[in-house]
């Protein structure tokens, strides 16, 4: 028992920097991606629609290409970025590239259930383009957004596993290495089992806030 | 106060386009009440959303205390939107945020002082009666109190002007009257110039002192509320304040004649001078009493029962009494 568990533990760490490091860079990333389509939209406070077409293409594209074939073409990319293909600050970068698309299109659904009539109220307060962004768009759709971070996270953790088959660490790679080229089946249900409770505690955790968050 | 200068709006859908305002020019003096009504699609909220040009117009000035809004820049239309405060009809407050914070929510956009924010939506409250609710959130609140909170909301930059559009429509016929009651106070003791767009008649007769009566985009009428209640000259504004009588056929056996008594009128026996002076018989259909401003006008619907050529006489005598006569047959 004490033998699995620290067999688990690294590769559990692994998972959780490459998870919680590619979260943070795809809030980063695809926030205001999400934001951008939003408010572009030609019926909203900062209509361009050449942008909007093209920004909304770029993210359909990214999302059609399967994740395994994503990783290997953007090799180039990613040892620009980070010096190295292999190992699990590598994996982060095709996770990141995967995700923000993913999560720009969950940002833009939440920003577009906020009730126009509410953003038109503080256009005629006086509001800027940013004030409202800012002061009216997101905190209206926090609960949603909580939701959709939430979404994104365990998107990121299935990935990763896949990542940690190339050489990115983590569970997915010790469940393959040990359950499936060694026919340890223990370590193979044990990696399965805590990536089940780590996907049931994320979205517990994300229901309870947005939950808080929520004022409706 | 606000002019109006050939004003038109058309929108433009794929390739179909509505002319929903053609060529309007209107005034609203400085601290009236002035509705707006028209059946539905008249042009109503195209027509108060262009005031301050939450909708731009395709033509056509828009002045407000002698600034052309047209002309204005971004920075300063923003500006100037803070001299004009707005409610709406489905209240579009924050969900996220208390009734404080919402309050509030126009003064921290012009980054004012949090004491001097406190200071002021406290007052807010009081003055809009909801001293108790600071801390709930809209989603607490029924369909008046929210409608509260968008008015003080709209008044905390201090306007000049507050537009209204269906601010009522929403609200059962109890809390209509306080909210348009609570509009009237805030009309008579901070002065500011009230905008009502509606549907209802009931909404003008209660608070407008002037009405502009739009259909199909254009303004087929415009008065004092008592004239446009009185003496109602468009058949669509006859429509809105009950007027065109429509009465069952046995009734209509003489000259039935419809009546208003304004003013002074009202308190003669006229009828009954009628009657001995001209040895009638009238029958009275119907009849009632309204108050349009706090003015009272008596509206009869009478029968005389006569010959054709004393009708001509009998009318002049009516209007020499001040009594408005119309005659339906
Ligand atoms: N954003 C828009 N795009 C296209 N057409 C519009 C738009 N807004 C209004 N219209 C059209 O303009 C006309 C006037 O609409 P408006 O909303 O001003 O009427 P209204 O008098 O306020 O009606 P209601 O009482 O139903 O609110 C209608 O024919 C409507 O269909
Ligand atoms: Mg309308």
């Amino acid at each position: 028992m004490s033998e699995l568990i620290s067999l688990l533990m690294p590769s559990l760490f692994e998972t959780l920097y490459m998870v919680l490091v590619s979260m943070i860079f795809t809030i980063l990333l695809g926030l205001p991606l999400g934001i951008t389509l939003v408010v572009t939209d030609k019926n909203h406070i900062l209509p361009n629609s050449v942008l909007n077409i093209v920004l909304s293409y770029i993210i359909n594209i990214t999302r059609s290409l399967p994740f395994i074939i994503l990783m290997l073409a953007i090799i180039p990319f990613t040892r620009l970025v980070v010096g190295t293909t292999i190992g699990t600050t590598a994996a982060i970068v095709p996770l990141v590239v995967a995700a923000t698309p993913f999560f720009a299109r969950i940002v833009e659904t939440s920003l577009k259930e906020v009730d126009y009539g509410v953003i038109e109220a503080s256009i005629a307060m006086g509001a800027s383009p940013f004030q409202i962004i800012a002061k009216v768009l997101l905190p209206e759709a926090m609960p949603s957004l909580v939701l959709g971070i939430t979404i994104t996270l365990i998107s990121i953790l299935g990935y990763s596993a896949m990542a940690g088959v190339v050489g990115g660490g983590g569970l997915g790679d010790l469940a393959v290495r040990y359950g499936y080229h060694r026919f340890q089946t223990d370590v193979m249900v044990a990696t399965v089992v805590v990536l089940i409770i780590i996907v049931q505690i994320t979205q517990s955790i994300g229901n309870k806030l947005s939950k808080i968050l929520s004022k409706k | 106060m606000i002019n109006i200068i050939n004003l038109s709006k058309t929108y433009q859908k794929e390739n179909n386009t509505v002319e929903a305002l053609k060529n309007i020019n209107m005034k609203i003096n400085k601290g009236s009440i002035h509705g707006i009504i028209g059946f539905s699609g008249a042009g109503k909220s195209s027509l108060i959303r262009c005031i301050n040009r939450l909708e731009e117009p395709t033509n056509g000035e828009i002045w407000i205390d002698g600034i052309n809004l047209m002309e204005l820049n971004r920075d300063q239309l923003r500006k100037m939107r803070k001299r004009i405060g707005m409610i709406f009809q489905s209240f579009n407050l924050l969900s996220s945020k208390t009734v404080f914070d919402n309050i509030a929510f126009p003064l921290r956009l012009s980054k004012v002082p949090e004491s001097t924010v406190k200071e002021k939506v406290h007052s807010l409250l009081e003055l809009v009666g909801l001293k108790d609710k600071e801390k709930a959130y809209p989603s607490m609140l029924s369909g008046g109190q929210k409608q509260r909170v968008g008015i003080a909301r709209a008044l905390a930059n201090d306007p000049d002007v507050l537009l209204c559009d269906e601010a009522t429509s929403a609200l059962d016929p109890k809390t209509t009257k306080q909210i348009l009651h609570l509009l009237k106070d805030i009309n008579n003791s901070l002065g500011i110039t009230i905008v009502v767009v509606t549907h209802e008649m009931e909404v003008i007769k209660e608070i407008c002192d002037y009405v502009t009566i739009l259909e199909d985009g254009e303004i087929i009428e415009e008065g004092s509320t008592t004239r446009i209640f009185s003496d109602p000259r468009n058949e669509t504004t006859m429509h809105f304040v009950g007027s065109n009588h429509e009465l069952p056929k046995e009734f209509k056996k003489g000259k039935v004649l419809y009546l208003s008594f304004i003013g002074d009128s009202a308190g003669k026996p006229i009828i009954s001078k009628l009657i001995k002076e001209f040895d009638i018989e009238v029958n009275i259909l119907s009849g009632n009493i309204e108050y349009i401003g706090g003015k009272p006008i008596g509206k009869l619907t009478v029968e005389v029962d006569t010959d054709c050529s004393k009708i001509p006489e009998v009318i002049s005598y009516l209007e020499n009494n001040n009594v408005k006569v119309e005659v339906i047959k």
